[in-house]
């Protein structure tokens, strides 16, 4: 099953094209085509949670990687967070599930690997040309449990900062070189989206309300906050996570943001100019970008805004998994880890199309990466990146996140004010730390 | 709860001359007639507005265009795509197959106990019979974190017997069959008995043949509730190459966003099946679902 | 729930069993009968009693899905239990369920079942109408509903601002989305009661009514005095039957209220239960769980069995 990689310099690009098919609904229809074409051959079976645009991109991938390896790969895509979670622990508990799956590396102690995934040897993965010095060192980490590999990091993605230039233009906030200018403070944003405002008439900018965790996350991390859990309670900053609040608090309470708004109702409302900025996933690019081809979209992206001092932003890594098998044959393992192993060598393509920052280093390292845009306008959101707080019921779509999210929907609302809504995510947590841990 | 009543075959003739009495339309009739009508295209609204949809370009089905039933350019495209992608089809047969192993099954096995419950005399029948009995009284709902134990132990996770044997335990059809044994006169297989045929052959050929109906309505009831089973196979068909339909459709994200067309289009393949064969067959499976329900 | 059974449609007259006095061979007491009962108690014991008693075992320890190993908690599963207050609210969501839906669908299952048994002529469309959803697999059914709930858009709001209505309303798109899980079920599921009924109804001899035609009693008063007094006995049966279906309410809630996609605090209890188990791991407290909607559904199964025996006496 040897298959020797090609250099990373040659990759292709296909992404544009992986944009409009997703525009046009085509969906997975490539895939269940190809699939037939290579029945008989090893099949691989994967299981992603990527429902939005850069779906498409992976799709599109999927396609490369059958074509130049002659391995059929399966790839099924689940309802994002929890129902692909549970599906993934109860398909790996049954261990007749899928042979590789994508998850958050936040997610990766949540998934008790140590009981339900499979360990990548070391050298196994050497076999595939992937060495521990090409990722980064902090990435890399999070990929162990119990001194064993998990993982294989794919990506590192963020929350960060779309803007339409057209709007900014007229509001009179992007620099000559038609970059957003940069603010200090949250009172210079505020300011800034202000001006937006004026011009959009709606609103200055978007945040998904029903994931408010991200935004606090970044907000309270750009203080510095800390978020530290023991086995009976935990120790959080309340002046710095009422500061977090406040700023959204405040945001839609001045009209600057909608009062309720989904991930999809954010990326409508930047795509149809009620809002001159939104602050999503870097994901969104791909829908963007296919939009921008269809109806004339002038936008680009940056980081997360400075409100206290820096520009920290929540984010987290998509890795490769491997969920338990009752029986797994040696020739069936293998054509999985060269899949994993292909996915993250081509991941040039995942960055420009899916505007995720590759975790493998000779890619990042590549001209023909740091050439990329808008990615090179963020490309600081690696080291600025954090990653859900480190304890069991934390984690991508895991319950910490969903709770805050719950009770800060209500700060986005005008239902709850600050204070309240932090009491409340401190009752919440207090219950869930006061949980049994079934983990370990 | 004796479920009433005296069989119609008796006063079969006498109701014909009563309803040719009174053959004539009177306003009563007609305003029955008219509510009926009504209410019937009122309960066919979700489907037609589904095929009204499914027959639509996605960029007509969307939200925020009006409401029209016809589609102004009609668009097999939905479909297409269904069908491209191919995991429909394969939904539909893991539902056949697991729905015709339950239906199967659970007739084979129930049969062959009803009758060993209903004829012979063993040590522990009583208690057995009773034990089973008492299974009517248990929700499967309730079991369905210890049974997905039972059955990952068992390695049988994202498989057809995974999925299909817990739901051959129905006690009630044991219950019904029973019954319906009982009331089956003994004097048939004497003969049989005499002629030295032993009970298989007396089951086979003397039971079985008398039991047309009840076995048709205890199969019927039993497919579309495994076809329409939808918790269980949740819980174990993992995979989506082994799941029913109804899982497949409820958990695999389809496209990207919401294309509705397309949603309604698999909404629409996924009702028709068990459409046609109600259609088909709908005197039957009145009849058997009727049965079932009436005789618990 | 023992009832008399009456095959539906059991063989012609003709085969009729004569009576239950007919001699009867005399049973050989043997070991052969064991033989034909063993696959379906086999069967029964490994996926129904198995699971039982080892669900018992699981609610006193900390058995989690993640497969590590197990230990024993004594009370602690239960304890918190009680005192959840999630699981309570959930089990009381479940029964407010039932309490909203039993009544709609075992009245309509009535009032269509009374308006197809007049209006014969129409038979077959009226039972494909009102039957055919309830053959629809559960996702099918949301995929629909779901659709037309589209606050922006959807056809309901559309006729209900058309006709002056509103048609403002969220549905399912908010916290509070029970009264449209309801409507949905009662499209879905009412073709079952409705069947029974019909059913019912077409075994009620037609001499029944001659006496009152004669009075020239008007159908008002035929349907009070016959033929509701005669349908009793199946209005208990459908009643009993929609209840326990109701308790067990979880998949069009999960689909269209909970299924993770939306950020709906609400659960019903064997969601709850599913939650606890299979997303949050915690198979020893879920079994607890489940043991607890085990009781709950006997209960009110025992309180049913005990109105409904007296009513036959």
């Amino acid at each position: 099953m040897m298959n020797n990689p090609s250099p990373p310099g040659v990759l292709p690009r296909r992404t544009l094209l992986a944009g409009s098919a997703a525009l046009a609904g085509l969906g997975l229809a490539g895939c269940g085509a190809a699939s037939e074409a290579f029945g008989g051959k090893t099949t691989v079976k994967q299981w992603n949670l990527l429902a939005g645009s850069d779906g498409a991109v992976m799709t599109a991938m999927h396609e490369e990687f059958t074509a130049e390896t002659g391995i059929d790969l399966q790839a099924t895509t689940f309802a994002w967070g929890t129902p692909f979670y549970t599906k993934l622990v109860m398909g790996a508990s049954g261990g007749n599930a899928a042979d590789v799956a994508t998850a958050h590396l936040s997610r990766l102690e949540s998934l008790s690997p140590w009981t339900l995934m499979e360990p990548y040897g070391l050298d196994e993965i050497a076999e595939f040309g992937l060495k521990p010095e090409d990722f980064p060192a902090d990435v890399w980490e999070k990929c162990f449990s119990h001194d064993e590999l998990y993982a294989l990091p794919l990506d590192t993605h963020a929350l960060i900062n779309f803007y339409n230039r057209t709007v900014c233009e007229q509001a009179g906030v992007l620099n000559p070189d038609r970059t957003l200018l940069e603010t200090h403070g949250v009172e210079e944003y505020f300011d800034l989206l202000r001006a937006v405002k004026e011009v959009t008439g709606e609103y200055g900018t978007s945040l998904d309300t029903n994931a408010g965790w991200r935004q606090f996350w970044a907000w309270y991390r750009q203080q510095d906050g800390e978020w530290i859990f023991h086995e009976d309670g935990y120790e959080l900053d309340d002046d710095k996570a009422l500061a977090a609040i406040d700023v959204m608090y405040r945001m839609a309470d001045e009209g600057l943001c909608p009062r309720i708004a989904d991930g999809a109702q954010c990326a409508a409302n930047f795509e149809n100019g009620s809002g001159g900025l939104v602050q999503v996933g870097n994901w969104e690019v791909t829908r963007f970008r296919a939009f921008n081809e269809a109806q004339g979209l002038d936008f680009s992206a940056t980081e997360m805004p400075d409100f206290f001092g820096n520009r920290r932003t929540q984010g987290d890594s998509h890795s490769f998994v491997l969920p338990r098998h009752n029986t797994w044959s040696a020739e069936s393992r293998a054509a999985t880890i060269q899949y994993a192993a292909w996915m993250i060598k081509h991941s040039l393509e995942w960055g420009a199309g899916g505007g995720h920052t590759p975790a493998y280093l000779p890619v990042t390292q590549s001209q023909e990466y740091q050439e990329l845009e808008p990615n090179a306008e963020y490309s600081g959101v690696v080291d600025n990146v954090q990653f859900d707080p480190a304890v069991w019921f934390s984690g991508s779509a895991a319950r910490l996140a969903n709770e805050v999210s719950l009770v800060l929907a209500g700060v986005y609302g005008g239902r709850t004010t600050p204070e309240q809504a932090l009491e409340d995510i401190k009752g919440r947590t207090q219950t869930l730390v006061e949980l049994p841990n079934p983990i370990d | 709860m004796t479920t009433v009543q005296e069989r119609p075959p008796a006063s079969e003739s006498k109701p014909r001359t009563i309803a040719r009495k009174r053959g004539r339309i009177t306003a009563g009739g007609a305003l029955v007639y008219f509510a009926a009508f009504f209410l019937a295209l009122l309960w066919l609204v979700p489907f037609l507005w589904a095929l009204s949809t499914s027959f639509k370009a996605e960029t007509e089905a969307s939200l925020g265009q009006p409401i029209h039933w016809l589609p102004q350019d009609w668009s097999l495209e939905g479909y297409r795509v269904l069908f491209e992608r191919g995991d429909h089809v394969t939904w539909m047969l893991n539902s056949t197959v697991v729905s015709t192993i339950v239906t199967v099954l659970t007739l084979a096995l129930c049969v062959l106990a009803a009758y060993g419950f209903s004829r012979l005399d063993f040590p522990g029948k009583k208690v057995v019979y009773g034990v089973i009995v008492a299974g009517i009284m248990i929700p499967p709902q309730a079991l369905i974190i210890p049974l997905f134990d039972v059955v990952s132990d068992l390695k049988m996770v994202d498989t057809y017997w995974g999925l299909a044997l817990p739901q051959v335990v129905a006690p009630v059809m044991i219950f019904i069959l029973k019954r319906f044994f009982d009331a089956i006169p003994r004097d048939y297989e004497e003969a049989a008995t005499l002629d030295g045929a032993n009970h298989l052959r007396i089951l086979w050929s003397v039971i079985l043949p008398l039991s047309g109906p009840i076995l048709a309505a205890v199969g019927i009831f039993t497919f579309i509730g495994s076809w329409n089973n939808f918790l269980w196979p949740l819980l174990v068909g993992n995979d989506p190459s082994i799941m029913t339909l109804p899982v497949g459709l409820g958990v695999v994200a389809g496209g990207y966003g919401l294309l509705y067309a397309q949603n309604m289009a698999a909404a629409v393949l996924g009702a028709l099946p068990l459409l046609i064969v109600f259609m088909l067959f709908q005197k039957q499976i009145v009849k058997g679902v009727a049965g079932v329900g009436l005789s618990r | 729930m023992t009832t008399d059974i009456k095959a539906p449609d059991q063989a012609p007259t003709a085969e009729q069993p004569p009576s239950r006095t007919t001699a009867r061979a005399p049973k050989r007491r043997s070991w052969t009968g064991l033989w034909f009962v063993l696959p379906f108690t086999a069967v029964y014991a490994v996926f129904l009693l198995w699971p039982m008693v080892l669900g018992l075992y699981y609610s006193f320890t900390d058995k989690s899905l993640t497969g590590r190993p197990v230990s024993w908690i004594g009370l602690a599963n239960w304890a918190e239990a009680f005192a959840d207050e999630k699981a309570w609210d959930s089990l009381w969501n479940t029964a407010w369920f039932t309490i909203l839906s039993t009544p709609p669908l075992v009245i309509l299952g009535l009032v269509f079942a009374l308006l197809a048994h007049r209006a014969r002529k129409m038979g077959w469309f009226l039972r494909l109408s009102f039957f055919a959803p309830f053959v629809i697999p559960v996702s099918v059914v949301t995929m629909i509903w779901v659709w037309m709930y589209q606050p922006d858009g959807g056809l309901i709001n559309h006729y209900l601002a058309e006709w002056g209505l509103g048609g403002d309303r969220l549905w399912i798109f908010q916290e509070d989305a029970m009264g449209s899980v309801v409507i949905t079920t009662v499209w879905w599921t009412m073709g079952f009661n409705f069947l029974l009924y019909l059913a019912a109804l077409q075994t009620i001899p037609p001499e029944v009514y001659e006496a009152a035609d004669i009075d020239g009693a008007n159908w008002l008063q035929k349907l009070w005095s016959i033929t509701l007094p005669l349908l009793r006995r199946t209005t208990v049966l459908v009643i009993v039957l929609q209840m326990i279906a109701s308790l067990r309410i979880f998949d069009q809630y999960y689909l269209m209220a909970g299924g993770g996609m939306n950020l709906s605090p609400e659960n019903v209890f064997i969601q709850y239960m599913y939650n606890s188990g299979f997303v949050g791991f915690r198979v020893g407290y879920a079994s607890a769980l489940s043991y607890i909607l085990f009781v709950f559904i006997l209960l009110i199964a025992f309180v049913q069995l005990r109105l409904l025996s007296r009513k036959e006496d």
